[in-house]
């Protein structure tokens, strides 16, 4: 059994550099006197090298839903691939579950695939040849389960992701929303703990978009799975994320909760991505509140909690001006506010 | 020296065309003036020449003596299937054979699919070739299958394994221009006289395309289909198995659709060997009879044939829905019905007696000696012109060609030198506008023109080689090609292979025009691509057997029948890639152009026409390599040159010969394949495709 602390997932100084003999022209490049990451990484481009993740170093927790997000070839697809081991990594170290995947055998990979990993795919990747409830039973076939367990399992999945009644439809006939639905029913099928899905919802249009993004936070309420999962869409990686890294250009810029992304970005690259969101809707209470107690309490309590948003608090102190106590979920009072505060943090970017 | 120095200078500032075309000219120039005192130059001495072939042979004939005992126990046990499909086939009553094609037919495609099977197996019927029919599709029935597992077994290897893949590229690049009939001598030697040869052959000359769309296929499944495989935790083949071969389905399809086809073209042809009965033989006997009528209905057949074997497995490759399976168990319960009332009243027919095509055969035969005897004058002067005014001089030059028999006068040196004189001018006037390797190559095709292809000086013929090979790709290519042709040369084979070279090359000349302007015409009339398009289908599914007859029947056994018929085959390529280069302009620049006020025939000229070029050599390729391919069928009926030796080489069972012949023929149309495919790759970069 893992224990809670070990992380779901464990990146440690992970590069993935495309080229013939990557492997010895990253080690050359690192082992020069002197070398960063960023030196290195630039010695590897000048010598015809793509080094498509660099360095990367993360954590995600047991259970945490943890989005990447990054322009159009800022190398997020490639980092979830070397996670999952479809690509081999150049260096670095994966562990998952504790375990170290990179260099592991192929029967391993297999086994971890079988048991513990499920993926879905930006295009869906499904199988044209086999009907939906194939597709979604596809990878109990390949494990060896017996036929009438995986069609009962399948037929479970399929239900869960609504698309019941369609089990005999070939993909071709199928909706762009229906599709992705079938490729999420299978990443199920194995009920794995680790679920990767790269850019899952991009090829759809808006509105299937958000019902899915609303079924998946549906699913994933009652699942609890260890995700890893890839959007270039802010308004996205906001709605889902509990943390959120960004990638640029092969490297990870800033990890942090959506709202440290969104009130205390590191540089112009993450500030550009938050700036069209409404800072009010994303940021919360818990954000902007003391807990030192330094200020003392005003005459009035509006009942704001930790998890409001600074616009839904802001509304229920507008006339305020002396500070207000916040309460957790329990009701007990853990911090202040100064109705101050709540405008200021939202101002942040105009200075 | 600085004085010749400064004189190369400006040469070297010329574009690199122009450079190559320049030495070229030199070369040529060098050779033509140098002949009264270096014979040499011209011909390849015979004593120059190395006993390559026999070597070839020798070397050849002893591998095959070793690996015979093994061969002969294949052919041995490959008769087992061979008979039991011919059991099968000929054992099987008629109506039961009609019945089943048909209710294939339905379950493919539908009516239009079983009407098509139900009319060509009745036409077979009725022509009176139904056993001869049987036994060549028995042969088709036993080596298809043997050429689907190889192929397909060589494909999968070549995608598991990459360095499988670029030795099987190679081959399978060399296979494609080694001519049909040079697989056959070896073979005769090895499996003995019999239908298996005509087996094997086909088998082995069909594998290639069956391996080559598996490749494509297997590189063709989406790789996020392949990483769902690898993510469900399949194994290897699991992967394999169960979901990249099932996708890449519709592709493997395709292959097995040209493996059939190759299959039975290539059971035609092994007919020239002899020994079974079958309907490839029995179109040879008819034409050397000069029963012209007995082979068009014969070679009709086997053009049935071509076509419902086309249509049908061709439609495997398009998915769609199949047809209801209770009408076949119908049309198979009424054949089998009919079968059975016939055999009880004893009345079903033999197919041997139905004769209902032979006065229609008759019929053929006396119009067309009454059309040859009445047209026979005005045949023969089409055919005399051709010869002696395009042919001719291209094979053996102005200066041998020009008769007074034939043009009304001789070749002078004064005529000589005032062609040059006019060529030398047209070419200056050309580089004074600029284009200086247009006028280069002016000079240098009129110099060809007045000596002919066949007695071209072969340093001229290896420099101009390399140089266009090095405009074409680079050096590399330069090197191979010249190393290449200088084999043929040590072999002894240059004279032949330039004949070879002359043929079609005039060949490929006349499709170039005339097949590019049917193409532009179809380009612009979607009307008259209506009515090409048929036309192209049934071209590109005739065996290329039958090409041969009717330019038999028509113009009789000669070098220009045999040009007619490479003709026929090899235009294809080029009308459909001329018109798809120019039909497939890209939308936005076709509104730019019209946008700028640009007229139609501006349109065409300045922006379809520049587009459609890489394309358009693509088409040119194809029509190369299908004119080799065809060459040497059309040996059959008075070729000289490389065709003639590979054929007579399997009369004699002479390996040597027809392995180095082949080779020869192999090299050449190598050589060509890949300076097309050069320049075509230049034209691409330059256009940012
Ligand atoms: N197999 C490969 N060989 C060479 N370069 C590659 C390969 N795969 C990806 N790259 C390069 O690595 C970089 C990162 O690609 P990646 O697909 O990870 O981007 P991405 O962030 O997922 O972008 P997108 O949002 O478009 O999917 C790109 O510049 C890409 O060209
Ligand atoms: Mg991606």
């Amino acid at each position: 059994m893992t224990s809670d602390e070990t992380p779901a997932i464990a990146c440690r100084n992970l590069w993935q550099v495309f080229g013939e003999g990557a492997k010895t022209a990253l080690g050359e490049a690192l082992a020069r006197p002197e070398a960063t990451p960023e030196t290195a990484a630039q010695a590897l481009h000048e010598a015809g090298f793509m080094p498509a993740v660099q360095n990367a170093s993360f954590d995600v927790r047991q259970g945490e839903l943890f989005v990447i997000m990054g322009l159009s070839g800022s190398g997020k697809s490639t980092l979830v691939r070397c996670i999952s081991q479809l690509l081999p990594g150049t260096d670095g170290e994966i562990r998952i579950d504790g375990e170290n995947v990179m260099g592991a055998s192929k029967k391993r990979l297999t086994d971890l695939r079988r048991n513990r990993l499920g993926m879905v795919f930006q295009h869906f990747g499904l199988f044209p040849h086999m009907t939906v409830a194939e597709n979604v039973a596809y990878p109990l076939k390949a494990k060896g389960t017996g036929k009438a367990e995986r069609t009962a399992r399948a037929q479970d999945v399929i239900s869960l992701v609504g698309l019941d009644g369609r089990e005999g439809s070939f993909p071709r006939e199928l909706s762009g929303g229906q599709r992705q639905r079938v490729g999420i029913a299978r990443s199920l099928a194995v009920n794995p703990d680790i679920w990767f899905l790269d850019e899952p919802f991009s090829a759809l249009d808006p509105l299937i978009r958000r019902q899915l993004q609303d079924e998946f936070l549906r699913i994933q309420a009652t699942l609890k799975k260890s995700i890893v999962f890839i959007t270039h869409d802010i308004a996205e990686a906001l709605k889902l994320a509990d943390r959120i890294a960004i990638m640029r250009d092969g490297k990870i810029v800033q990890i942090g909760t959506p709202t440290e992304i969104v009130l205390h970005p590191v540089d112009d690259y993450v500030r550009e991505f938050s700036k069209d969101v409404a800072k009010g809707q994303h940021a919360r209470v818990a954000s902007v509140m003391q807990t030192d107690g330094s200020t003392g309490l005003g005459p009035d309590d509006p009942g704001l909690t930790t998890s409001m948003t600074l616009d839904l608090a802001l509304a229920h102190c507008m006339k305020l001006y002396e500070p207000v106590p916040v309460r957790d979920a329990t009701g007990a009072i853990v911090g202040t506010v100064q109705p101050s505060d709540l405008v200021a943090a939202l101002q942040v970017e105009e200075s | 020296m600085s004085a010749a120095g400064a004189a190369i200078a400006p040469l070297w500032r010329l574009s690199m065309g122009a450079r190559a075309a320049f030495l070229t000219l030199i070369v040529g120039a060098l050779c033509l003036m140098l002949e009264p005192v270096a014979p040499w130059l011209i011909k390849w001495p015979t004593g120059w020449v190395l006993p390559a072939t026999d070597w070839v042979g020798a070397g050849l004939s002893w591998f095959l003596d070793a690996i015979k005992p093994f061969a002969r126990a294949c052919s041995a046990m490959l008769s087992y299937p061979m008979d039991w499909a011919n059991m099968a086939l000929n054992g099987t009553p008629w109506p039961m054979v009609i019945g089943l094609v048909t209710a294939t037919g339905w379950y493919l495609g539908g009516l239009s699919m079983a009407a098509l099977g139900f009319l060509g197996l009745s036409f077979v019927l009725v022509s009176g070739y139904w056993f001869q029919s049987m036994n060549t599709l028995a042969l088709v029935a036993v080596s298809v299958p043997l050429a689907i597992i190889f192929g397909g077994i060589l494909g999968i290897l070549a995608n598991e394994i990459p360095r499988v893949k670029s030795a099987l590229q190679t081959l399978l690049d060399v296979m494609q221009t080694v001519p049909t009939f040079a697989y056959l001598t070896p073979i005769l030697i090895l499996f003995g006289f019999g239908p298996v040869v005509g087996l094997i052959a086909s088998a082995i000359y069909a594998a290639p395309p069956m391996a080559r769309n598996v490749m494509l296929g297997l590189e063709r499944v989406e790789p996020e289909i392949k990483e769902a495989a690898i993510m469900s935790g399949g194994t290897r083949l699991q992967q394999l198995f169960q979901v990249e071969i099932p996708s890449a389905s519709s592709q493997i399809m395709v292959g097995v659709n040209q493996c059939l086809m190759a299959a039975l073209s290539m059971v035609i042809i092994a007919a020239v060997i002899g020994g079974f009965n079958d309907i490839g033989w029995e179109v040879l006997l008819t034409m050397r009879k000069a029963q012209f009528g007995q082979a068009l209905l014969a070679g009709m057949v086997i053009v049935v044939f071509a076509i419902v074997i086309d249509r049908m497995s061709g439609s495997l490759a398009i998915e769609r829905q199949r047809h209801d399976i209770r009408i076949v168990w119908a049309v198979l319960g009424i054949a089998g019905l009919f079968t059975a009332l016939a055999l009880l009243s004893n009345s079903l027919p033999n197919p041997d007696d139905l004769t209902l095509m032979n006065p229609v055969a008759q019929a053929v035969d006396q119009s067309l000696t009454d059309f040859t005897k009445t047209n026979g004058a005005w045949l023969d002067s089409v055919k005399n012109t051709a010869m002696f005014y395009g042919l001719l001089p291209l094979r053996i030059g102005l200066d041998n060609a020009v008769l007074p028999f034939t043009w009304g006068f001789s070749w002078t040196m004064a005529m000589s030198a005032g062609l040059f004189a006019c060529a030398g001018l047209a070419g200056l006037l050309l580089a004074w506008r600029g284009r200086v390797t247009a006028g280069l190559m002016l000079v240098i095709l009129m110099g060809m023109l007045e000596t002919g292809i066949a007695e071209l000086p072969w340093p001229f013929v290896l420099f101009g080689v390399a140089a266009l090979g090095w405009v074409a790709s680079g050096r590399r290519l330069a090197l191979i090609s010249v190393l290449l042709l200088g084999t043929i040369l040590l072999a002894g084979l240059w004279e032949r292979s330039l004949l070879s070279l002359y043929l079609s090359g005039a060949a490929v000349f006349a499709c170039a025009i005339v097949g590019g302007v049917i193409g532009l015409v179809c380009a612009v009339s979607p009307l008259a691509w209506k009515a090409v398009r048929p036309v192209c289908d049934m071209l590109q599914t005739i065996p290329l057997f039958v090409f041969l007859i009717p330019v038999l029947m028509v113009f009789q056994i000669g070098e220009f029948s045999a040009f007619l018929a490479i003709c026929a085959y090899a235009i294809v390529p080029m009308i459909r890639y001329t018109r798809h280069g120019l039909v497939e302009t890209p939308g936005d620049m076709l509104e730019a152009a019209v946008s700028s006020g640009a007229t139609g025939w501006q349109i065409l000229r300045d922006i379809r026409f520049p587009y459609a070029v890489p394309s358009i050599l693509l088409g040119l390729n194809q029509t190369i390599l299908y004119a080799f391919a065809m060459l040497v069928i059309a040996a059959l009926i008075g070729t000289t040159g490389l065709g003639q030796s590979i054929y007579l080489a399997l009369g004699k069972a002479d390996v040597g010969l027809g392995i180095s012949a082949g080779a020869a023929m192999a090299i050449l149309a190598m050589i060509s394949d890949r300076m097309v495919q050069g320049f075509a790759e230049e034209r691409r970069r330059a256009l940012g495709l």
